[in-house]
């Protein structure tokens, strides 16, 4: 049996509002194995953005643990955590988030040599070539199209080599075919590099190209649905 | 983060202009510190060197005694140069003319600073020579020539000897001093000083061992000797006060202005650090996300911050250098003295001014980077925890203290000015508060444009009252150094004014006064008389033997005595530059026999309101009372007399007069005609000290103006700095404006109708600190009276409001032309 490599134990998050307190997230569990693909799908505000920021070592949790590849992240602070992050994670992004001041093959290379590992130029190059942005290398963001800069955002996640990529919308920003265009490249990268991937998107067939989808409501993990449960519920929803 | 990556994010980061203001904003701290304190420097440096010409030396130590010989073996050991001058009035004698003069005897050697002026035709330019009168000669003034009818190579009679005139005596450095020293000079060598056999015990003697070397030397020097009453210690400030005020008041003057040089440079050096900071919370959350974790984040940002620091210390010292080089170079005519070399304070003091800056100024803001939430990559929404207040103000304000301590090296200069502007920070805090909240109610019977701005200001309220404060902070300390400015300026030429009376005239007597006015309105300026003059002593105090009195006192009173012969007057008022401290004025018709004593002259002597006065005159006696005390303006060029009575008590005794007049220099030869016709009058020529005077005001002001312009060039660097702080809020609003169906025409005027508001609001903030700051300033700093400024309460507001607008409306202009979509996806 494969091992777990994200895992997720009655984690909670509450925050203080002008009004009392306002729970986000409520006891949540969940066990990521490793090389599987799992999608986070849910209302907007159901929380799952939170959850992926507190899976990620992004954010941290009011209550409950979370392990990713055996570092408890819940018990560690800021300076370990983006340790681990380094180590570990990869990151795509809505809004692609590339470092405008620095071309693509740089923006590519940042992870790698922010963890002190030469080589980087090479590696980000063929990373480029795979993403077909191979003559694309010494452009900055400000002269790529959404789709080129996410482009290069996913070579970037993948410079690292990521045991697991977290992915925020990675089509939100981007036309049908573009995110297409995006979302099959995610899958073949993800695939070649046996990485395992938590995604959070309203991209209904960007979440069925994952092997699971878990679905967020109210700020609880809701129990998965039937096939058939499922159908009644976008018949309902047509209606 | 690695050196080659925090470069590379450097580069970028000043390619891409993100720097450029913080960049440009240290080049002028670093530039004006080190130019200022360069200039300064050297010009110090070269005024101490002129003003060292008034003393004939670098020191003198002065004495009615003898100077013992111990004093100059310990000054050649020091390796020390030093001359020893005696001077003694005297009446010299030439066939049946005769004439008191001012005796002065040299060695070789002397003057040891500046030079002596001679000529071989008196009244006419002379040139500069090395060497003292031999002996057996002496050198007369020029007015001695028609006063005592003789030519050179006469033979004249000093006491018991009879010595040859040789040459003119033009100019001499050390001719300045007191009024009534200004007689007429003759010049001999110290070696024939026995062979006249004047110097006897009671004689008014007055020995100087001039002094000149290094500075540390002549410091040790004054601590090893067994200086005491009798032998007085004099630095320029001492012998010159004239010189020595204006010289501390243009030393505070290019300090505060230096100072405040730094003060704007430090706030913009903090704004645009702050703005950096801002648009660069996202790349700190991307780079967290990729696993920089915060102590690298903070490593990464403080080295990108030291490059900034080094290249901008590195500018800044060339910058300061070529700045002050320039100014050496234009004021190279004004300069007569070749300027010194300036030494390594000024580059150190530049650096360090840097580094402040950076560490205490622009430093909060970057380690601020470090507690950015990577959650903000995901959550756009997600604020940052405002930067603690009390760490990012206390490292400016500790920051300002190190600086302001540092460079002025005066805590009392330092806290005026800081004591103004907290002061003004708060009070006008609250006043720009009120401004904008009155602002609204204004807005809601407005045009659109104008309701816009406003109601922009008002939702702005917080952001907007700090950038009133910061725009009025500027506009205040460029108010407050253009009015202390022209305060000095003005104090100074109305010391010296162009037409200011150069030559006085005395001993005139009562037959003589119609002939001396006539002649003097036909050559030169007209002079009014200004006063009688008469000469006596004082007999008894009290009562009491004079002589008694002063030796009851039983203390040294140096060269002068209760019963030396002075020079009296009458008035029926006080004259103008004089103040009352104690007592009250007698009235115009009062008969009765007053008299008013200046302040020191009564302390020196235990004189108090009240006391009974007999004086000597030509040999009549008459009492008169103390009514009142004055204190007295030595530095005014205008006669000045320690005793004063009232028209009653002296109208009866015969006086001589004494006058003014104006002589340009190429007029001198009526000096001639003058003497020649009334050969016992007196006259005083002080034009040469006027000259040196104005020479060293002159240099002084230049370097002032130079101070003005760089300063001005700071402020405008915060204003810049503190517009383009709050521009992105603004354009984004206006942008959205646009999209919403808002004309080109409505936001740019909206936005002009926002600057010009704001604008108006700091000026009228700044006039009034600009008041209290200079009020405080002139009264504690620089000993000038403190009265309002009327035109600058006009003058504020519109400058601030025509300045911001215009630099305001300048840098948004290109966003408000480009299409609104450009515009909000640049501020994404």
């Amino acid at each position: 049996m494969s091992r777990a490599v994200v895992s997720a134990e009655k984690v909670a998050k509450v925050v203080a509002t002008a009004t009392g307190e306002l729970v986000i997230l409520d006891g949540i569990d969940i066990e990521i194995n490793e090389g599987e693909s799992v999608a986070i799908v849910g209302a907007s505000g159901s929380g799952k953005t939170t959850l992926l920021g507190i899976l990620a070592g992004l954010d941290t949790a009011s209550g409950g643990t979370v392990i990713l590849m055996d570092a408890v992240l819940s018990d560690m602070d800021e300076e370990a955590r983006a340790l681990v992050r380094g180590q570990h994670i990869g990151f795509v992004f809505q809004s692609f988030q590339l470092l405008a001041s620095l071309t693509a093959r740089e923006n590519v290379m940042l992870p790698v040599e922010l963890r002190g590992d030469t080589l980087a130029v090479e590696q980000a190059e063929q990373l480029l070539e795979k993403v077909g942005l191979g003559d694309r290398m010494d452009h900055y963001p400000r002269q790529m199209s959404g789709g080129e800069q996410q482009r290069v955002a996913i070579a970037r996640a993948f410079a690292s080599r990521p045991t697991v990529l977290f992915a925020d919308e990675p089509t939100g920003n981007l036309d049908t075919r573009t995110g297409e265009m995006i979302s099959d490249l995610l899958f073949e990268l993800n695939r070649e590099f046996g990485t395992t991937l938590v995604l959070v998107t309203h991209d209904k067939r960007l979440a069925q190209s994952c092997q699971r989808t878990i679905t967020i409501a109210a700020g609880r993990v809701e129990p998965p649905q039937t096939e058939a449960a499922e159908v009644l519920s976008t018949e309902t929803a047509l209606s | 983060m690695r050196g080659g990556l925090i470069a590379r994010l450097a580069w970028r980061d000043i390619r891409s202009g993100e720097m450029g203001l913080l960049l440009v904003a240290l080049v002028v701290a670093v530039g004006t510190v080190t130019s200022i304190s360069l200039f300064v420097d050297r010009l110090q440096n070269a005024l101490v060197e002129e003003s060292a010409t008034f003393l004939a030396a670098d020191r003198q130590i002065s004495s009615s005694e003898a100077t013992p010989d111990a004093f100059r073996a310990a000054a050649a050991t020091r390796g020390l140069q030093h001359v020893q001058t005696l001077v003694f009035p005297s009446m010299v004698f030439a066939g049946e003319r005769n004439q008191l003069v001012s005796v002065k005897a040299v060695e070789t050697g002397y003057p040891l600073r500046g030079e002596l002026i001679v000529g071989d035709v008196p009244f006419a330019r002379g040139y500069p020579t090395d060497s003292v009168p031999a002996p057996g000669s002496v050198w007369l003034d020029s007015r001695l020539f028609p006063a005592m009818g003789v030519a050179l190579g006469d033979p004249i009679e000093v006491g018991l000897a009879e010595l040859t005139v040789t040459r003119v005596l033009v100019a001499e450095p050390d001719r300045g001093g007191s009024f009534f020293d200004l007689g007429p000079r003759l010049l001999m060598n110290l070696a024939d000083v026995p062979a006249t056999e004047v110097v006897q015990p009671g004689s008014r003697l007055s020995y100087r061992l001039l002094l000149a070397g290094a500075a540390d030397e002549l410091a040790a020097l004054k601590e090893a000797l067994p200086l005491n009453r009798n032998f007085r210690w004099v630095s320029v400030r001492e012998s010159s006060p004239r010189i020595g005020s204006a010289l501390d008041r243009a030393e505070s003057f290019l300090l505060l202005g230096g100072l405040l040089g730094v003060l704007l440079a430090g706030v913009a050096v903090g704004l645009s650090a702050h703005r950096y900071a801002q648009r660069h919370f996202d790349h700190v959350g991307v780079l967290k996300t990729l696993g920089a974790t915060p102590q690298q984040i903070l490593q990464g940002f403080l080295g990108i911050l030291l490059m900034i620091g080094a290249i901008a210390i590195a500018l800044g010292l060339a910058a300061g250098s070529i700045l002050h080089i320039a100014i050496v170079e234009v004021l190279a005519s004004v300069i007569p003295v070749s300027l010194p070399a300036p030494g390594a304070r000024p580059f150190a003091l530049g650096a360090m001014t840097g580094l402040i800056c950076a560490i205490a100024f622009a430093m909060p803001a970057f380690v601020h980077l470090r507690n950015v939430s990577p959650m903000r990559v995901i959550r756009r929404d997600l604020g940052i925890a405002p930067l603690s207040r009390w760490v990012s103000y206390g490292a400016a304000f500790a920051g300002f203290m190190v600086l302001l301590v540092w460079y002025t090296k005066s805590a009392f200069l330092t806290f005026w000015t800081l004591f103004g502007i907290i002061a003004v920070s708060a009070v006008f805090g609250g006043l720009a508060f009120m401004l904008l909240r009155g602002g609204r109610m204004m807005g809601m019977q407005a045009k659109s444009a104008w309701r816009l701005a406003l109601s922009g200001l008002q939702r702005r309220r917080n952001e907007n009252t700090a950038q009133i404060l910061i725009f009025g902070l500027a506009i205040m300390l460029l108010l407050v150094l253009v009015l202390i400015r022209t305060a000095l300026l003005s104090e100074w030429r109305s010391q010296v004014p162009d037409n200011a009376a150069n030559h006085f005239v005395m001993n005139v007597t009562a037959d003589q006064v119609d002939g001396v006015q006539a002649t003097i309105d036909a050559g030169a300026s007209r002079g009014d008389f200004l006063y009688p003059t008469i000469r006596g002593r004082v007999l008894t105090v009290n009562g009491i033997e004079a002589k008694a009195w002063q030796q009851a006192l039983q203390r040294e009173i140096q060269g002068t005595r209760l019963t030396s012969e002075r020079n009296l007057t009458w008035s029926i008022a006080p004259p103008d530059n004089n103040k009352l401290v104690a007592g009250e004025w007698w009235a115009p018709a009062s008969s009765a026999a007053e008299v008013s004593i200046e302040k020191e002259y009564a302390e020196d002597f235990d004189l108090t309101l009240g006391d009974v006065l007999e004086f000597d005159i030509g040999g009549q006696r008459t009492t008169a009372t103390v009514t009142s005390i004055r204190e007295l303006e030595w530095e005014s060029l205008s006669p000045n007399f320690f005793i004063i009575f009232s028209p009653g008590a002296l109208q009866q005794f015969p006086a001589t007069y004494m006058t003014s007049f104006y002589l340009p220099k190429e007029n001198k030869q009526f000096l001639n005609r003058l003497l020649s016709a009334y050969p016992t009058i007196t006259v005083i020529e002080i034009d040469a000290v006027i000259e040196q005077v104005q020479r060293i005001v002159d240099q002084v002001t230049q370097a002032v103006e130079l101070v003005l312009a760089l300063v001005l060039f700071s402020g405008c660097l915060v204003l810049i700095a503190s517009i383009q702080a709050s521009r992105d809020g603004r354009i984004a609003e206006h942008a959205l404006v646009r999209t919403l169906g808002g004309t080109r025409q409505l936001v740019g005027g909206s936005l002009a109708a926002e600057f010009l508001v704001l604008g108006l609001f700091a000026g009228i903030v700044a006039v009034f600190g600009a008041e209290v700051t200079v009020a405080l300033l002139q009264t504690q700093v620089f000993e000038l009276g403190a009265e309002p400024h009327p035109w600058i309460w006009l003058l504020g507001p519109v400058v601030g409001a025509v300045i911001i607008t215009a630099v305001g409306y300048g840098s948004s202009r290109s966003l408000i032309d480009s299409p609104p979509m450009l515009v909000l996806r640049g501020l994404n």
